[in-house]
């Protein structure tokens, strides 16, 4: 099929079919919390489980064998996510049977309330890439260094970055408050 | 709010029920991904597997370039000798656009901007900024005619009108706004452009040779706008690039006057158009020294060490680079002198690194202090117990403070990443 199989001198296909079932089973969960927070519905999240992790099998020789493989997957993913929102949807047995599982034990995302909800609201108006840093950092719980690797960009870009993203968000919550403290005062001299 | 605050406020908003996650039992689906997998092969060779390639490219994650120091160097100088290049081009004057010869670098700058400009008497460059992504570049440049017009000094008063919006002061008058025309750009591959709620307020305009759709309402403040003063945006997609024009202009009339002038050019045509105050602002060195006054330096700083990559970094970055750098050498010297026992050493570079909230470059900035004021701080505050504390337990403080980002600057704080560094051929740090 005109695809090279990996070299058994160097790395066994069962080896590496064993390597590759562990990095599955370690991994597996951080993919689909970072699919979670990035797709609506759960079953694209499924999918992008699945897809992450059939390119990491294709391209196993080139995923890190240290801490660096979770970041090289969070990168895949986000693409495969950036992939997802052009093209249709590809249906795996591995994203079939994942977005089952999801109906039935995760169900959907809580409708966010509250400060999560102004929050969520605040970070939706910061520019893409700085949300997904801010994302990276605060839920992938990534070090600012780390998610450049993802991103592909410099660490001082990614930290000074981050320092304006988080100013901006404050700005930005700072901003809400104000709103909702003007509407109050209206409410109140309306009644 | 404090950082500490927004930190838990960011954390506490996570979508996913990492409780609920724990309990799915992915190693029951392993079936499955064994189907997918099946008939298929890693690829050993990547150069080699043409059909996988094709299929992966656009999924793989994008390196980014770590150049050597020493080569970071080089190329800042070579940027210097652009800009003086460039000075000497605009000084000269006379001679036709085909006998101007700009460097390569300079030229890539100028492609990597959507080369345009507003073509109409009286009318000129202000200035230019641009920030390189991983998606591409994204950018301003700001027409102006008659005296330039400033809009940095505009801060809120704290009120807010019914609408939310934020009255402000310092914004200059309807007269000045309307002569200032900022062009905007940054990757298509960003995302689409999103204008919200208010579809009537949106309209069609010709611009260039496609349709720009064009917001009338893009007031931004409580106290601005009104007849005769309207903010609007104008959007549309040129070449990869999402171009955005903003103006305040009398009424849409005014608008489509300006999008009119607005004409594509080749890129010396662009660099031509380059103020020389565009170039002076970038004078990297000049800017260093000035963001230097009242910062105490070690002996070991010189300006040649803060690395200056581009043409139009803004004021910002610099700081960001100078401030770090000078960070760094005052940590070399201190994690040097405490190994070697030398305690009058250590307590200069403590007493250095606790000054700088007072440092002008952080105390003065009008939006903020920028990165990295405050890990700055925090890591002078340690500095005298000697370590970092992580969830009541003792951390290296200089592992801790590598964050500030001294390794990218040539100057890795510990002595197994100045190893690594040497071994990379990167040059050592100061002794």
């Amino acid at each position: 099929m005109g695809i090279d199989p990996v070299d058994t001198g160097a790395l066994g296909h069962e080896v590496a079919q064993a390597r590759f079932n562990r990095l599955y089973r370690e991994q597996g969960r951080a993919i689909l919390a970072y699919a979670l927070r990035r797709v609506a519905a759960p079953e694209d999240a499924a999918d992008v489980v699945a897809e992450t992790f059939l390119v990491a099998w294709r391209r196993f020789a080139e995923v890190p064998v240290d801490d660096g493989a979770l970041l090289w997957l969070y990168a895949v993913a986000g693409n495969v996510i950036a992939n997802q929102r052009r093209a249709e949807r590809r249906r795996t047995r591995l994203g079939a049977r994942l977005a089952e599982t999801l109906r039935t034990e995760i169900a959907t995302h809580p409708a966010p309330r509250g400060e999560a909800a102004e929050i969520l609201r605040a970070m939706g108006e910061l520019g893409a890439e700085d949300r997904e840093l801010l994302m990276l950092v605060s839920w992938e719980g990534l070090a600012p260094g780390e998610a450049a690797r993802v991103l592909g960009i410099s660490a001082l870009a990614a930290r000074s970055r981050l320092h304006r993203a988080r100013r901006r968000l404050k700005g930005l919550l700072r901003e809400r408050e104000m709103a909702a403290a003007g509407e109050a005062l209206d409410m109140e001299e309306a009644r | 709010m404090s950082a500490r605050e927004l930190r838990r406020l960011l954390a506490a908003a996570d979508p996913v029920d990492r409780e609920r996650l724990d309990r799915l039992d992915f190693a029951a689906m392993e079936a499955e991904l064994a189907a997918d997998l099946e008939g298929s092969w890693p690829v050993a060779d990547p150069g080699r597997a043409t059909e996988i390639r094709a299929a992966d490219a656009g999924l793989l994650p994008r390196p980014h370039s770590h150049r050597p120091r020493n080569l970071a160097f080089a190329a800042g100088g070579a940027v210097l000798a652009i800009v003086v290049a460039l000075v000497i081009a605009l000084a000269g004057g006379g001679s036709g656009p085909s006998s101007r010869a700009y460097g390569a670098e300079l030229v890539r700058f100028a492609e990597s901007t959507p080369l345009l400009l507003l073509e109409e008497p009286g009318w000129r460059v202000q200035d230019v900024s641009e920030h390189r992504t991983r998606e591409g570049t994204d950018g301003t440049m700001r027409f102006v005619t008659g005296k330039p017009v400033s809009i940095e000094g505009v801060k809120h008063t704290g009120s807010v009108d019914k609408a939310g919006k934020a009255f402000v002061e310092g914004l200059p008058p309807a007269s000045a706004r309307q002569r200032l025309v900022e062009l905007r750009w940054r990757p298509a591959a960003l995302g689409p452009v999103e204008f919200g709620p208010g579809g009537k307020h949106l309209v069609k305009l010709p611009v260039l040779d496609t349709i720009a759709t064009v917001n009338t309402r893009a007031t931004l403040y409580a106290n601005e706008g009104g007849p005769g003063d309207r903010e609007m945006v104008a959007t549309w997609a040129e070449d990869g690039d999402i171009v955005e024009i903003q103006a305040s202009v009398p009424n849409l009339a005014g608008m489509e006057e300006r999008l009119g002038w607005l004409t594509k050019v080749d890129s010396q045509t662009w660099l031509e158009a380059m103020p020389a105050e565009v170039v002076k602002a970038f004078d990297f060195e000049g800017a260093v020294k000035e963001i230097l006054k009242g910062i105490p330096l070690p002996k070991t700083f010189a300006v040649s060490r803060v690395p200056d990559e581009g043409l139009t970094t803004s004021r910002e970055n610099v700081t960001t680079k100078v401030t770090a750098t000078v960070a760094c050498l005052w940590l070399l010297q201190w994690g040097e002198a405490r190994r070697d026992g030398d305690e009058a050493a250590a307590a200069e570079a403590e007493r250095a690194m606790a000054s700088s909230r007072t440092w002008p470059a952080f105390r003065d900035a009008t939006e903020g202090a920028p990165y990295p004021a405050e890990e700055i701080a925090e890591v002078a505050a340690a500095m005298p117990r000697g370590y970092w504390t992580y969830h009541g337990h003792h951390r290296d403080l200089l592992a801790h403070a590598e964050g500030i980002g001294c390794a990218r600057l040539g100057l890795p704080l510990r002595p197994e990443k100045q190893k690594r560094q040497r071994e990379n051929g990167v040059p050592p740090p100061p002794g």
